[in-house]
């Protein structure tokens, strides 16, 4: 069974770590190299986004709280508030929905600023997710990555780690300096959600429209070419990193929580084959749940 | 039965305090981490750590006798290392090299290993990278990009390619041709499978450059000559020394399709012939070919 996973990635020219399970049957799951501490990439933005949704429901943020964030204090990245010019002030919960739909690198360190990396890892505590650990935002990681290429920028950065004809600097993809999980634990999260446990009916809801709402479907949801076929995501990318961690819900069941992970070996901004690799081995995963 | 085996999961999980991150230091998944732990416990009879949520400290016993065992683990490594020696004829090396690589490259790599007993097999990419992480190849030259898990590797070197181009298609005059311009036969590509990301590279790369005029797979280079040689394919390669007859060399503006090489080993247990500097001579020998 590995053997066809791992195939999907080979062809793909990938490394990739998987966990799906079923939620309604808990002792059924796929796994390849599940507990494999691996960088997660823009994947935080799901954890951060429930731990905030949490302080919601514990009454320690108001959602309504309006910020405003000036460009110059903004992240740089490629969608929602990084790519504006001007002054925007918006909700706590309108900064959620941009940082789980979008992807939103300003929007997603600005809601980290407000929840904060103590709370996010006493949230992972008693989550029991102890192989996840978030060390910083996408600032920091930006940051990071300029130190460890020696860039004038990280713009400049993110083109060393574009170029297939130079060696990566060393340390860029090792989870020990990044934010870093494991497929499983990435599931854990999942479940938790879903069975409603976690966050109030109203929170649980609005976490799962975010994830519903995700953009970018040319991962997890290119493997199911079917309205019928509900997907929620999130994703992350990073170099030659692509991930995404999701929950698929066919009609008539089951209902699958999967976490993929993968690594390139291309070092290429866009490679399509990877981001299919990661629907096909889900939808291998999910058909064999079923 | 205590193990070594046992002395690296008690080592590593210490120095990591962190299950997922000690089991990457040896190389293994956390499951027989786990389990390793639990028969070392077994055979101690005390608990060595606690388990705490996110994070795994080291209990007063197992502080206690932390360290006898990393003093047990540093006298095994010499152990191996005096074994190694004791062999008259030295430790076996075993290389591997892509079939991409030229001959003389290839011998230039192998005239800078270590003096002893070398091996020398030569397989595709795909093949090599396993039997580096099973150790059962100690180095190998294989394409990039590919997937190095677990695997060390060094610089990226980038051969130059050129075109061989039947002389019925274009005049033996050596000029150099745009990749635009090789559209009138297909030019010769051997089988994705043996190495997928860096065939990729270059299929996507002749697609961009070149919108018409296809590709046909072959096994090997020596197909690919013979195809050319029969005026059926273009053939592109790193070798300097490859021709035929019927045939004229032209270098390809901007060099779009190097091959790109890198010398890998397994992290862990690298033989101890391949230290630092012998690394580092066998990786000149491949980047610098002509030397």
């Amino acid at each position: 069974m590995n053997a066809q996973l791992r195939g999907i990635f080979d062809d793909a020219g990938a490394r990739g770590w998987l966990h799906a399970t079923s939620l309604d049957r808990p002792d059924e799951a796929i796994a390849l190299d599940a507990d494999h501490v691996v960088p997660m990439a823009s994947v935080y933005k799901l954890p951060l986004v429930i731990a905030f949704a949490e302080l919601v429901d514990r009454g320690e943020l108001d959602p309504r709280e309006p910020i405003t964030l000036r460009p110059e204090d903004r992240t740089p990245g490629p969608t929602g508030l990084s790519i504006f010019s001007d002054p925007v002030t918006m909700s706590l919960r309108d900064l959620a929905a941009s940082t789980m739909t979008l992807s939103d690198n300003a929007a997603a360190d600005a809601l980290l600023e407000i929840v904060g990396l103590d709370r996010v890892a006493d949230f992972l505590r008693r989550q029991g997710l102890a192989d996840t650990r978030i060390r910083r935002g996408t600032a920091g990681n930006l940051r990071e990555l300029v130190r460890r290429t020696r860039a004038d920028d990280a713009d400049a950065a993110l083109a060393v780690l574009a170029d297939n004809d130079t060696t990566d600097p060393s340390g860029v993809y090792e989870a020990a300096n990044a934010s870093a999980t494991t497929a499983r634990d990435m599931t854990t999260l999942l479940r938790a959600l879903w069975s409603g446990e976690l966050l109030s009916p109203d929170q649980t809801a609005f976490v799962q429209r975010l994830m519903s709402l995700q953009i970018f479907t040319q991962r997890i949801a290119s493997a199911f070419p079917h309205d019928a076929v509900r997907v929620y995501g999130k994703t992350g990318t990073f170099g030659a990193l692509r991930h995404e961690v999701g929950v698929v819900e066919l009609p008539g069941g089951p209902t699958v929580a999967v976490a993929v992970f993968t690594r390139a070996a291309r070092a290429d901004r866009r490679l399509p084959r990877v981001d299919a690799a990661i629907g096909q081995a889900t939808r291998y995963a999910v058909d064999r749940l079923r | 039965m205590l193990t070594e085996r046992h002395l690296q999961i008690f080592v590593a999980l210490a120095d990591e305090q962190h299950f997922g991150d000690a089991a990457r230091v040896i190389g293994i998944t956390q499951p027989p981490l786990s389990q390793g732990l639990r028969r070392l416990e077994a055979l101690v009879g005390a608990k060595l750590f606690e388990r705490g949520p996110g994070r795994v400290q080291l209990t007063p016993a197992g502080a206690a006798l932390l360290p006898y065992a990393r003093r047990a683990l540093g006298s095994l490594e010499e152990f191996h290392h005096a074994a190694g020696a004791q062999d008259p004829e030295g430790p076996e090396l075993r290389l591997g090299l892509t079939p991409e690589v030229p001959p003389a490259l290839g011998a230039a790599v192998a005239a800078a290993l270590p003096s002893g007993r070398v091996t020398v097999v030569t397989a595709p990419t795909s093949q090599l990278l396993p039997q580096l992480t099973s150790t059962r190849l100690h180095l190998a030259v294989v394409l990039h990009p590919a997937v190095l898990d677990g695997l060390e590797a060094g610089p990226i070197t980038l051969l130059p390619t050129e075109a061989l181009v039947p002389t019925t298609l274009h005049p033996d005059d050596g000029v150099p041709l745009t990749l635009r311009e090789l559209d009138g036969l297909p030019i010769a590509v051997r089988p994705r499978a043996e190495a997928p990301a860096a065939r990729d590279l270059v299929l996507d790369t002749l697609d961009l450059h070149r919108p018409t005029g296809g590709t046909v797979v072959v096994t090997d280079e020596r197909a690919a000559l013979a195809m050319a040689a029969a005026g059926q394919a273009i053939v592109v390669t790193p070798d300097s020394s490859l021709h035929a007859a019927g045939l004229g060399r032209h270098p390809i503006v901007d060099d779009p399709l190097p091959v790109r090489l890198r010398l890998v080993w397994p992290a862990a247990r690298t033989p101890s012939a391949l230290l630092p500097d012998a690394l580092h001579r066998i990786a000149r020998a491949l980047a610098e070919p002509s030397s």
